[in-house]
């Protein structure tokens, strides 16, 4: 099963979809989960998913803003999406009757 | 961010690799990171970096399983060579001769027996776990260097003899991180050899008994000796261990 920060990284990744690499998954993690998200962590986590196959990357793009150098672009992978699956319905199972979940719905469609 | 700062972020930058290092200081550029965080988020990565390399049993076994021992060793058999070769010649610059009886064909000998086991060691610690390399031999020099000046603390040469073996295990790194694994006729001609030749020397009494401990990287050599023709690409996918 997915960690808590790997869940993170693979969710904000396939939120950004065509838009996901290094600086806008950190900026989406810090902005969602309320928390600093350091560059060493982030870029080992990558490494790691990439390893599991949850994830590919590749390097993208040069762009002025960048000083000229390249984005290295993350896509979550079929099996990196059945993972992220599997732990959302493990936390809403494991929730269920906590009193800080009553009310939230955890149906998946 | 100032001149100077970038700089010093970019040449921290350098202990990563080529693509990481242009990901992550783009990244930091594009957030306009402070310079300070950004030398911190650059060395923490390198950090964490070079510690997932000893997640694996490879680093360990390459330094405590082989340099260390080995080196250990081989600074014995570099003092021990000298010194023959001192007392055959007539003179000794140095107080302790762990030697005594060995003539010039032993020494030769002795001399190719250095030379190969530095060689293939080097080889089989480089080909095991070429990323860690520095670390290890930064360990076994200095543990060695110690271990070697408490043991012939009164003699002042010493240690600087010790380290004859030295030029053959760098020869055998540069081998072992360009080509991984020795064809196997390659590797089992060198293992034979040296077997043949530890068996003469421990035959005629020239041969410390721990100095077997040193055959075991040739024959690491042809455990793993390849049979295939060399192929550079498959090379390369082996070079990320």
């Amino acid at each position: 099963m997915l960690g808590e920060f790997e869940y993170l990284l693979i969710t904000t990744a396939a939120r950004l979809g065509d838009n996901a690499y290094g600086a806008a998954i950190r900026e989406g993690i810090e902005e969602v989960a309320q928390r600093k998200c350091s560059i060493g962590a982030l870029y080992t986590t990558i490494e790691r998913l990439e390893n599991k196959g949850l994830i590919t990357t590749w390097m993208g793009e040069a762009t002025p803003e960048r000083g000229g150098r390249a984005k290295r672009m993350v896509r979550v992978t079929g099996k990196g999406v059945r993972a992220a699956k599997e732990f959302y319905e493990a936390m809403m199972r494991v929730s269920k009757g906590a009193s800080w979940a009553v009310n939230q719905t955890g149906n998946l469609s | 961010m100032t001149y100077n700062a970038w700089s010093m972020v970019e040449f921290s930058a350098r202990l990563l690799s080529r693509n990481e290092r242009d990901a992550v200081l783009g990244d930091f550029l594009e957030a306009s990171e402070a310079p300070w965080k950004a030398l911190f988020g650059v060395l923490g990565l390198a950090m964490r970096r070079r510690l997932m390399l000893w997640k694996s049993w490879r680093p360990w076994f390459a330094a405590f399983g082989l340099s260390l021992p080995c080196s250990l060793l081989l600074m014995y058999v570099s003092i021990s060579v000298i010194c023959t070769l001192e007392r055959l010649l007539g003179f000794h610059l140095g107080h302790w001769a762990p030697t005594g009886h060995e003539g010039f064909l032993m020494l030769l000998c002795h001399i190719f027996l250095l030379i190969t086991w530095s060689w293939t060691s080097g080889f089989a610690a480089s080909s095991l776990s070429p990323r860690t390399l520095c670390w290890n031999a930064a360990v076994c020099l200095l543990v060695g260097t110690r271990f070697i000046s408490m043991h012939t603390h009164f003699d002042p040469v010493s240690p600087y003899y010790s380290l004859l073996f030295v030029g053959p295990a760098i020869w055998g790194v540069r081998q072992g991180r360009r080509m991984l694994r020795l064809p196997l006729r390659h590797a089992v001609a060198l293992a034979a050899t040296m077997t043949l030749l530890m068996t003469w020397a421990w035959t005629s009494n020239a041969l410390w008994v721990f100095n077997w401990l040193l055959l075991y990287p040739a024959w690491y050599l042809v455990a793993t000796a390849r049979t295939v023709p060399y192929n550079p690409t498959r090379q390369v996918a082996s070079s990320t261990r």
